[in-house]
């Protein structure tokens, strides 16, 4: 096994599963919403981003550009249908139309895009940088940096800004938020439009991987949930880190045991650390 | 007698089948400090919920709400606040994963206008010097009183034009109930119109200008705080003079 390669390759895949989960992670902690949607709307943010360039002729950031303006869109009218019952808190309803509103998406993009897989190349995906024996792409690497700087923007902008204190206030108590002059409803659809422009990025960076099919839905972005719940959930520095950690693991779980079972080794730890700790691993004792 | 700040009209609040508060008129004058007083479960606290268009619960409340002569019966809670109508909720009225600063911070569009009194952070810790030597601590490192004083702090730099106190003497030593009030006095003096719900009654009486007493959900009795003191049912009921 080359060591090298296996970290280089665990600390791409952390931040790509790290940049995914991150519009979940603040959707569970500022609205203690799920969506089970978003597994389609990163679908969808890549095929944007893939139409785009190959479509329209765009280059790569303008496509990423294009891509995050509709999945804000996409989150914003979904918000916009399930205000009700995020007001009212009720999650049932929400899984069910989150996940309503998956099937429709993959329908749709299977319409226009059709169910044959594409290629979303883009220009940095080509060309690898060498490390001795080991390499990574530019596209890699821009996973790497897009992420650590999404996340640093994100904590900044929730810790030092007015915007990211109302969000906070929301979080925390939304009925109190009211007494303070928070338009609560306002904060709600701002976090979805967030998620839905956050995954999108998310794809248009880790969706040149590998190839992209309409019928992507939340098997290709199953490790959110390892990575929200195992980062405590709505914790952004946690689920950076649990994001991390979860990439090393798949990196050396799979060149020293399988590939195959990565994901059932991976919910198998998550299990256990929900067990023993089932506020994940990031919250505070209280 | 001075202007009218709130005028509400045929109020009632019902949860589920049970009519919790039903009202004909209630006024608060301008730069008057009014006591809502009542046994527990009298209608206080859905009162003053229910002006401000807030609920923890789901209640069904009708009837017309008048803030300086803008109709605010339709308005969200938000609204009502930004229009300078505030309530200090009883119960967990700060953010306790934030600090003390962060606590005091502002939404986007507070309006202010005539007949709104608007205190800046720094005004905020002049009326509680307790407050800036714990700004940096979270609501939840707080003790009751700091809490009150952080709930009426936030509420103040929203601009209000009333200011609604749910209870704040609950839980308090006496020697804070009375600094809590004091406090009332303090911003009546500076122009501000306050309704002060108490279960208190002695406390309260000694700060309010009028006194209304709820039971059962209905006005019982309403005058100024002197006569009331004075009113057997007041001193019976609620100052411990009979059996307490």
């Amino acid at each position: 096994m080359n060591l090298t390669q296996q970290l280089i390759n665990g600390l791409v895949l952390g931040h790509a599963f790290a940049l995914v989960a991150i519009g979940w992670t603040v959707l569970l902690g500022v609205a203690r919403l799920v969506n089970f949607g978003h597994g389609q709307m990163y679908m969808l943010g890549a095929f944007m981003t893939w139409w785009a360039i190959s479509g329209l002729g765009l280059p790569y950031p303008v496509a990423i550009a294009v891509a995050m303006g509709v999945g804000a869109a996409v989150g914003l009218v979904l918000q916009r249908i399930m205000l009700q019952a995020t007001l009212e808190q009720n999650l049932v309803s929400i899984m069910i139309m989150t996940l309503g509103v998956g099937y429709v998406l993959h329908g749709a993009a299977a319409l226009i895009f059709g169910s044959t897989g594409q290629i979303l190349d883009t220009p940095l995906s080509t060309t690898d940088i060498t490390l001795g024996e080991s390499f990574l792409t530019y596209q890699e690497a821009a996973i790497v940096i897009v992420t650590i700087v999404v996340f640093i923007v994100l904590e900044l902008t929730l810790e030092r800004t007015r915007v990211g204190r109302l969000v906070r206030m929301v979080a925390e108590d939304p009925k109190l938020a009211e007494l303070a002059g928070v338009n609560v409803r306002n904060v709600y659809l701002g976090v979805f439009a967030f998620e839905g422009a956050a995954v999108a990025l998310a794809a248009a960076m880790v969706g040149p991987r590998t190839p992209i099919l309409t019928s992507m839905g939340f098997d290709e972005v199953i490790m959110t949930f390892v990575v929200v719940v195992l980062g405590g959930i709505g914790s952004v520095y946690g689920s950076y880190f649990a994001g991390l950690a979860l990439g090393l693991f798949t990196a050396f779980f799979g060149a020293l045991i399988s590939p195959a079972y990565t994901t059932a080794a991976a919910f198998l730890v998550l299990i256990a650390v929900l067990v023993l700790r089932p506020g994940g691993l990031a919250t505070r004792a209280r | 007698m001075s202007a009218v700040v709130l005028r509400v009209d045929g109020l009632t609040v019902a949860y589920g089948g049970n009519t919790a508060l039903s009202l004909d008129v209630l006024e608060v004058h301008a730069g008057e400090v009014l006591g809502v007083v009542g046994a527990n479960g009298a209608g206080k606290s859905t009162l003053v919920n229910a002006i401000a268009g807030w609920s923890r619960g789901k209640p069904r409340v009708s009837g017309r709400v008048v803030l300086e002569g803008r109709d605010l019966s339709a308005s969200p809670a938000h609204e009502r606040a930004r229009e300078g109508l505030l309530l200090v909720p009883e119960g967990k009225l700060v953010f306790a994963e934030m600090t003390v600063d962060e606590n005091l911070s502002v939404p986007g569009g507070v309006r202010v206008g005539p007949g709104r009194r608007y205190y800046d952070r720094e005004a905020v810790f002049e009326l509680f010097p307790r407050l800036k030597e714990r700004r940096g601590h979270r609501g939840g490192q707080l003790s009751g009183g700091e809490r009150q004083m952080l709930g009426i702090g936030r509420a103040l730099m929203l601009g209000p034009r009333m200011l609604m106190l749910d209870e704040p003497s609950i839980g308090l030593a006496p020697r804070l109930v009375s600094a809590v009030l004091e406090t009332m006095r303090t911003l009546a003096r500076d122009g501000l119109t306050v309704l002060l719900v108490e279960q208190n009654v002695r406390a309260a009486i000694e700060v309010v200008d009028r006194l209304v007493l709820l039971e059962r959900g209905r006005i019982v009795l309403q005058g100024p705080a002197a006569q009331m003191r004075d009113d057997p049912r007041i001193a019976a009921a609620y100052l411990g003079t009979s059996e307490a």
